[in-house]
């Protein structure tokens, strides 16, 4: 059959004419892609605000913590105290080559930071420069500790958002300014305004975070510390290396390599892992429920078009009487089916667009957007190719049975 | 018309072309009949749809219009099928309806005109094709007398004046009157055929 402007227009004036029926018809698709957008759009956007909370973070990170032995070995009696050192660090360095950085971490918890007569009890990390390996932060204001601070031992800091907003209720850029801690002054260098819950010693928001030779000069910690943080290279998995790296610092402080609880080891790989599982778990759903209702929208398309080429006969008797032939009369179907699905389906887009829009609009903060509920531009026009395949297989079995109509039908009935 | 199973019909209608029937029309295969000199057997449904197109026009008893379309929308179907441009085909529909003294209903849809004039825009659906053979299955059952009479004037009128062979069933001995030539069919048989050139085979009793 022809495709231009007046076939098209025939169509057209079908469905339009014909309104109630092509509103009945169209809205099960329309609900279908409404759904299918919104919840994947929805889906997207709840991942990512989740997602926020590890916001920073390295995926393939692996803490140890260091606590007392439960297991006796080589001579030593259990419950004996330990702490990590720097040798640990050079150790792992060196055996472990698939690790890509190794950095310790000295900690305080509840320290008065003070600014004149601003104060605010502050976790305390000691850092090398590498450490944003670990916790990447979102430095607003001036610079991160570097390795002249750690080789010269400067006493400068970066501060958390939450520490910045309550010590310096002015605002403004902090950098080189002076806070007291413990009696000791510190330039600030730095603010971090990195909000993640997944943190190392404490909220990112709620921590000063100076280099780690001047913490252990200035609390005399002497080469130990309380963390040791790595991650693995690209494409390496945390789990098969820890064997290996709990032997080698547990050779290195005489702690019995099986003693578990002793050497605390946290992968966040498989923290991560789990959770990623879990979105793919809820994707799935979201393209299963979404998929499955418009699947039933078609069917209802095709059924709603079942009744109505039976209700048409008459008027489909009189195209063919009047010398349509029965392939125009299955394009003019199928079209009509098609049309519907894409028209209905695009009003779905739209709307769903919209409502998505606006729940950005309503998750945006001071201007920042929180997450993006926004379906792409590729998945619409996924839906909308999806739209018209469906249209037209759900146009398939209703003009069959019209093509089958006979000029004589158009006299029966009435 | 193809409702009527003719078991028996073997005649020829003139209008300068010959007709000639002979068998089933609704069943292309025990009989074979010709229209306007072609063979009408074992048509593919295309040939077929070509060939109603074209050739035949319809009128039927319920006028059969498409409730959705307005009058000129209807006189201007076939031509859609047969992919005239829709000017063109929009000029020559707007002909017919002035033909039949319709102009004013033109964008009227069928559920807004009195049955006369409902019958009226089939007649231009049908003539619009320039047919050769109109066929009208009781065009005046659903008009009352007044409208009758003029319907079948119109009919006798473009029978004299286009010259196109125009074959109506009815039960209705007045209308029967109107034609040149009636056959009778009885039980699908063909009892008589009578001349009735004079117009004046009934008195307006019902025919038998």
């Amino acid at each position: 059959m022809r495709i231009d402007r007046d076939t098209f227009r025939e169509i057209l004036d079908s469905l339009l004419r014909n309104r109630s029926r092509s509103l009945l018809t169209g809205f099960g698709v329309f609900w279908g892609v409404f759904m299918l957008m919104l919840l994947s759009g929805g889906g997207n956007g709840f991942r990512e605000l989740l997602e926020k909370n590890f916001e920073g973070f390295a995926h393939n990170t692996c803490i140890v913590l260091p606590s007392e032995t439960t297991k006796p070995y080589k001579g030593f009696q259990k419950g004996r105290s330990w702490s990590l050192n720097l040798t640990d660090v050079d150790r792992l360095r060196n055996l472990v080559p698939e690790l890509e950085t190794v950095t310790p971490l000295t900690s305080l918890w509840g320290e008065s930071v003070s600014n004149g007569d601003r104060l605010f009890t502050a976790s305390v990390k000691g850092v090398r420069p590498d450490y944003v390996n670990i916790e990447t932060p979102k430095l607003v204001y001036g610079r991160y500790i570097n390795w002249m601070d750690i080789q010269e031992d400067k006493k400068v800091c970066v501060i958390g958002k939450k520490v910045y907003k309550t010590i310096f209720p002015e605002g403004g850029d902090p950098c080189g300014k002076k806070v007291v801690m413990d009696g000791v002054y510190y330039q600030v260098v730095g603010v971090d305004y990195n909000e993640g819950n997944m943190n190392v010693n404490g909220r990112a928001d709620e921590a000063i975070t100076i280099p780690m030779s001047t913490m252990s000069r200035t609390y005399n910690f002497g080469n130990q510390f309380q963390l040791l943080c790595f991650t693995a290279k690209e494409g390496i998995q945390m789990a098969d290396l820890i064997p290996r790296i709990r032997a080698i610092i547990a050779r290195n402080h005489y702690v019995h390599p099986e003693d578990e609880q002793a050497m605390f080891m946290i992968n966040t790989q498989v923290l991560f892992g789990i959770i990623d599982n879990l979105f793919k778990g809820i994707n799935f759903l979201v393209w299963l429920i979404g998929l499955g209702t418009l699947l039933a929208g078609a069917i209802g398309v095709s059924n709603i078009m079942m009744v109505s080429v039976k209700e048409r006969t008459t008027e489909i008797g009189i195209r063919r009487a009047i010398g349509a032939t029965p392939r125009q009369i299955l394009w003019q179907i199928i079209a009509e089916s098609i049309v519907l699905t894409l028209v209905a389906g695009m009003i779905g887009i739209v709307a769903s667009v919209l409502i998505l829009a606006g729940l950005e609009l309503g998750m945006t903060e001071d201007g920042i957007l929180q997450a993006t509920f926004q379906v792409s531009f590729g998945v619409a026009l996924l839906a909308a190719l999806l739209l018209s395949v469906l249209g037209s297989l759900a146009g398939l079995a209703p003009s069959l049975r019209a093509m089958a109509i006979k000029p004589v039908d158009a006299m029966r009935d009435e | 018309m193809a409702l009527i199973e003719l078991r028996d019909i073997n005649k020829t209608y003139d209008n300068g072309q010959p007709l000639h029937i002979l068998g089933i029309l609704d069943n292309y295969d025990t009989g074979t009949y010709h229209l306007a000199g072609k063979l009408i057997k074992d048509l593919s449904e295309n040939q077929a749809a070509e060939y109603r197109n074209r050739m035949i026009g319809f009128i039927f008893q319920s006028f059969n219009l498409i409730g959705f379309k307005t009058a000129v929308e209807n006189v201007e179907l076939p031509l859609f099928y047969q992919g005239v441009p829709r000017r063109k085909r929009h000029e020559l529909a707007m002909e017919y309806l002035e033909k039949l003294g319709l102009t004013q209903w033109a964008t009227h849809f069928p559920n807004e005109m009195s049955g006369g004039q409902r019958q009226r825009v089939a007649i231009a659906r049908a003539l619009i094709t320039k047919p050769e053979i109109i066929l009208a299955d009781e065009p005046t059952g659903a008009l009352d007398s007044k409208t009758s009479v003029e319907v079948m004037q119109l009919l006798k009128q473009l029978n004299k004046e286009e010259g196109i062979t125009i074959i109506v069933v009815t039960h209705e001995s007045g209308v029967a009157n109107e034609t040149n030539k009636i056959i009778h069919i009885k039980d699908g048989i063909i009892g008589q055929i009578e001349e009735n050139t004079s117009h004046s085979a009934w008195d307006g009793t019902m025919m038998k």
